[in-house]
């Protein structure tokens, strides 16, 4: 009987609907997080497409002013809290760390179960607000204040909805944490431990630290709306800017939870098609934890023209530029691994090159924002829109997709059509340029975000930005087609398709029930040994 | 029958609080909420000192409930450290908003 289970991979281990919703495996529970995340994140899509759809034009083309602020606040709720804040912890650190680690799941199995209750929970909340009251909020994904407060809008839906989800981001940060302490396999010293575990227990520490602040503070605008309390009311002796500074220390390090485990995925891409050992190992490693640490008081760049003091400003600014520092660490290890390398470029390879030229795009244009003059004139224009869409989906979204190509035949033990995904990436590369490029350009020109309408000489970067989006998507809908065409007609693949040395590549594709059919080793000399140096 | 059931929990590590140290931290807390509701209006000589002293005695009381009811005290070191940690940090980001808000 045991020797029959064994044989058994994970999804033939138990059959029917119940038996995904009520799991407690990692790997499970984390395609059910796939599942519904890629769901919101069509969601998000079809929203972004509508606004840009508006915004061809100046003028009405589509859609009314306040439906296009309630678009704008959906399409931000819904892609930071249901699809970027939970992505690559919460589907590939689910499925791939107990594997990374040598072991056989995370260390509170029933918790991890609860977190993703807890997730469709709060998603359900947050798409309520379309069909409640007087429709979703229209304030923005920040929710400042003091028209938050104010306005008829789905407000107090959203911004518990948004509580809510905290809760399941500490869970699955809380997990992580003990996992990583208390299940390593034996052998597997911190120092040994694969880069990806790295950036995940630097990303959980945010998340278990850094989410409290966010539920709070968004409490405290239910307070303020049905009880009027005072605390960002000036008229009554409160203080709006105290809500910027609240939002942002969660809120910044929020983007941390976002990059770093999207640097995780670099730093295992690069090494496996490269074959080649990573460039500055420790350097790496300890560069993450410094962006987790530093990450926590660069919050008021966010705020450089809301009044706040001129000290505050210079403090928040140099230590902004400070980041930079860790950051540029892993960008030039990172490209210095690849140098001598026996380079083999696959689908995967490809969004990890993406990521990096993308994310240096957007990470030098938030230095840019990130200098005190230059945000002046800067801020909340299209610039920032434009820089945070080079960060959030040119960085974590391409290691996201990179992920799925990577981990795919490992997952579902079968292989997509290589040549389609090269095709729809080229696509979905060229889309992401054209649609956001112009963003960055217009927003040099002073075009201010957030409006449904805007100044005719703003009309042709905004034209293309809108072409863009539609090349965007036909690279996204074809290598999403390619993807799912791989699960049913794919050609079935071994247990290490891509040659890694890393121990998720150990076990059979799809992995059993425990993760290993026999007793993982680590390799010698740390997880990227490639021996060819 | 009492002394059968400590000895696993013991072997584990887990302490069991007595009703005396119980009622004690209960005492405190009591008294520090005494304090609290005296300070706000018996102290209005305070003045801005007011908001931190309000602070001071509800990060004692954090501390008591802590130490005391989440058994704390009895916990690996390891655990002190870590609350010390987020501490400091919470002490930091009310530092960087004050300055902020100060020099305003």
């Amino acid at each position: 009987m045991t020797t029959a289970t064994t044989d058994l991979n994970f999804f033939q281990v138990k059959r029917g609907l119940f038996s995904w919703i009520f799991s407690i495996d990692h790997k499970r529970i984390g395609l059910l997080y796939l599942y519904s995340l890629m769901t919101f994140f069509l969601v998000g899509v079809t929203l972004g497409v509508l606004m840009r759809l508006e915004l061809l034009n100046p003028g009405k083309d589509i859609m009314e002013a306040q439906t296009y602020n309630q678009v704008f606040t959906l399409h931000g709720v819904i892609m930071i809290f249901l699809f970027i804040i939970p992505s690559i912890p919460a589907v590939f650190g689910n499925f791939f760390l107990p594997i990374m680690l040598g072991t056989d799941d995370v260390s509170f199995p029933r918790l991890n179960l609860l977190s993703w209750w807890i997730y469709i929970i709060g998603s359900i909340m947050a798409l309520s607000t379309l069909v409640f009251g007087d429709g979703p909020a229209d304030t923005g994904w920040t929710f400042y204040v003091p028209f938050s407060v104010n306005t008829t809008t789905n407000v107090t839906m959203s911004v518990l909805a948004a509580f809510v989800l905290g809760f399941s981001s500490i869970l699955t940060g809380l997990n992580f944490i003990v996992t990583i302490h208390r299940l390593r396999a034996p052998g597997m010293s911190f120092m040994k431990m694969p880069l990806f575990a790295w950036s995940l227990y630097a990303t959980s520490w945010i998340q278990l630290l850094a989410t409290p602040i966010i539920g709070i503070t968004l409490m405290m605008i239910v307070a303020e709306r049905f009880f009027g309390v005072g605390l960002f009311d000036p008229s009554i002796g409160g203080d709006p800017i105290l809500y910027q500074h609240l939002f942002w220390i969660y809120s910044h390090p929020a983007v941390y939870i976002m990059a770093l485990p999207a640097f995780g995925i670099i730093s295992e891409l690069l090494p496996t098609f490269s074959q080649r050992t990573i460039f500055g190992y420790t350097a790496i490693a300890f560069s993450s934890l410094a962006i987790a640490f530093v990450g926590y008081f660069v919050w008021g760049h966010h705020m450089f023209t809301s009044g706040m003091s001129g000290t505050g400003r210079i403090v928040f600014s140099i230590m902004t530029f400070l980041v930079a520092i860790p950051t540029a660490i892993k960008v030039f290890n990172w490209v210095a691994t690849l140098y001598k390398g026996s380079i083999n470029v696959q689908p995967p390879l490809l969004y990890a090159l993406a990521f990096i030229f993308l994310f240096s795009i957007g990470g030098l244009s938030g230095l840019v924002l990130g200098a005190l003059a230059t945000d002046i004139h800067l801020h909340d224009t299209y610039f920032v829109v434009g820089h945070f869409h080079y960060v959030m989906f040119g960085g974590t979204g391409f290691a996201f997709f990179g992920a799925l190509h990577y981990w795919f035949p490992k997952i579902w033990g079968k292989m997509y059509n290589i040549t389609v995904a090269n095709i729809a990436f080229v696509i979905f590369f060229i889309g992401f340029n054209v649609l956001y490029f112009p963003m960055l350009v217009v927003g040099l020109m002073g075009m201010p975000r957030r409006y449904y309408d805007y100044l005719p000489e703003f009309h042709i970067p905004n034209m293309i930005s809108t072409f863009g989006s539609w090349i965007l998507v036909t690279g996204l809908l074809l290598m999403l087609g390619n993807l799912v065409a791989g699960l049913f007609n794919g050609k079935k693949t071994g247990r290490n398709p891509w040659n890694s040395i890393s121990l998720e590549w150990q076990t059979p594709s799809p992995p059993p029930l425990a993760n290993f059919d026999k007793l993982p080793e680590l390799p010698e000399g740390g997880p990227y040994n490639y021996k060819n140096d | 029958m009492e002394h059968k059931n400590e000895q696993p929990n013991e072997a584990q590590g887990h302490h069991i609080s007595s009703y005396k140290e119980h009622f004690s931290t209960l005492a405190a807390l009591l008294l520090l909420t005494v304090l609290t509701v005296a300070v706000s209006v018996f102290g209005a000589d305070l003045r801005s000192l007011s908001v931190a002293t309000a602070l001071l005695i509800a990060t004692i009381k954090a501390l008591v409930v802590a130490y005391y009811f989440m058994h704390l005290k009895y916990e690996h070191k390891l655990y002190r450290w870590l609350l010390l940690v987020v501490v400091l940090l919470f002490v930091l980001f009310l530092v960087v908003t004050s300055i902020e808000y100060l020099n305003r």
